[in-house]
């Protein structure tokens, strides 16, 4: 009886480890994690700032990111950022522009002066433009296609083969 | 009429009480406007708190865009549809009244209801016994 008490155990206990694993395996990756938005498909809120708007970025792919000095995630993305805007520079058919988030312009011009990145940069300072793309927390980017349709919402920080590969898909559907 | 009498005087007292609460207001100021639209408004980088409540970044943007609707006449059905627009459902505390999200308004009408009738229906059982 004791020993058929200690099958049963150990059986439950490897079906829940097998879960477990299961569970680990199939998840989202922690970064470039696609995720849901009422935006998807429909066109782009404005993004206006002092020396760009988005209309400008017209027949381009825009990786709309949303970011700030403070956002560990954000400084651990910026690399990555910078491969894929430099990766499409040439060929000039992807670009990113970067929105502050709540901080202070003189950290992100000391942050781009330090770390590179050759994009436009877009001052929030009363949060409309956050607002406006339904932006909760940082980092938090939108894939927006050359007709200026949202195409994907990223939450968390971004790898760029993984971002590369979003824009393949996206290419490929449009 | 005597039976009837703690019935009817109830029915006064409620409707009295009904009238009371619902038409002798002041007109809420612009602040008040705003603060009440905001603790309808879920902050969407917290759990469970509204924008009114959090001091996290994106509650102060919504809590600025709110003042912003408000002082350029938008009402308060407007600007939580705009939320929901941007940022999903999820964003309003108080459900929508239609599709799947409406059953939470009705289903605790329709509970109160069956309640009711249940009591009235044992009541009339009880009385019939003694």
């Amino acid at each position: 009886m004791r020993s058929r008490a200690a099958l049963i155990s150990a059986a439950v206990l490897g079906v829940l480890a097998a879960g477990f694993v299961f569970v680990l395996s199939t998840a989202e990756p922690a970064t470039t994690r696609k995720a849901d938005s009422p935006l998807l498909g429909k066109l782009a809120p404005p993004l206006v700032g002092a020396d760009y708007d988005i209309l400008d970025s017209a027949g381009q792919w825009v990786l709309v990111n949303f970011f700030a000095t403070w956002c560990t995630p954000c400084i651990a993305e910026h690399d990555d950022l910078v491969a894929f805007s430099n990766a499409h520079a040439l060929a000039g058919d992807a670009q990113v522009v970067s929105v502050v988030f709540s901080d202070d312009p003189d950290n992100v011009l000391a942050f781009f002066a330090e770390n590179g990145g050759d994009w436009p940069i877009v001052l929030d300072g009363d949060g409309r433009i956050a607002t406006d793309w339904g932006v909760a927390r940082v980092p938090e980017s939108y894939l927006v296609a050359p007709n200026g349709e949202v195409r994907a919402k990223i939450i968390g920080g971004i790898e760029v083969g993984k971002l590369e590969q979003l824009l393949a898909e996206a290419k490929a559907t449009s | 009429m005597r039976r009837w009498a703690p019935w009817l005087a109830l029915t006064v007292v409620v409707a009295v009480a009904l009238v009371i609460g619902t038409t002798d207001r002041d007109e809420p100021t612009e602040a008040e406007r705003v603060q009440a639209i905001a603790r309808t408004v879920a902050c969407p980088a917290c759990d469970g708190q509204s924008v009114a409540s959090s001091d996290a970044p994106a509650a102060a943007n919504l809590r600025a865009d709110i003042e912003r609707r408000v002082a350029a006449g938008q009402g308060a059905e407007e600007i939580r549809a705009a939320y929901a627009a941007r940022f999903g459902d999820h964003i309003l505390l108080n459900p929508p009244r239609t599709g799947a999200a409406g059953l939470v308004w009705v289903i605790p009408v329709a509970a109160v209801v069956a309640a009711g009738a249940a009591l009235a229906v044992a009541f009339r059982r009880w009385r019939r016994e003694w």
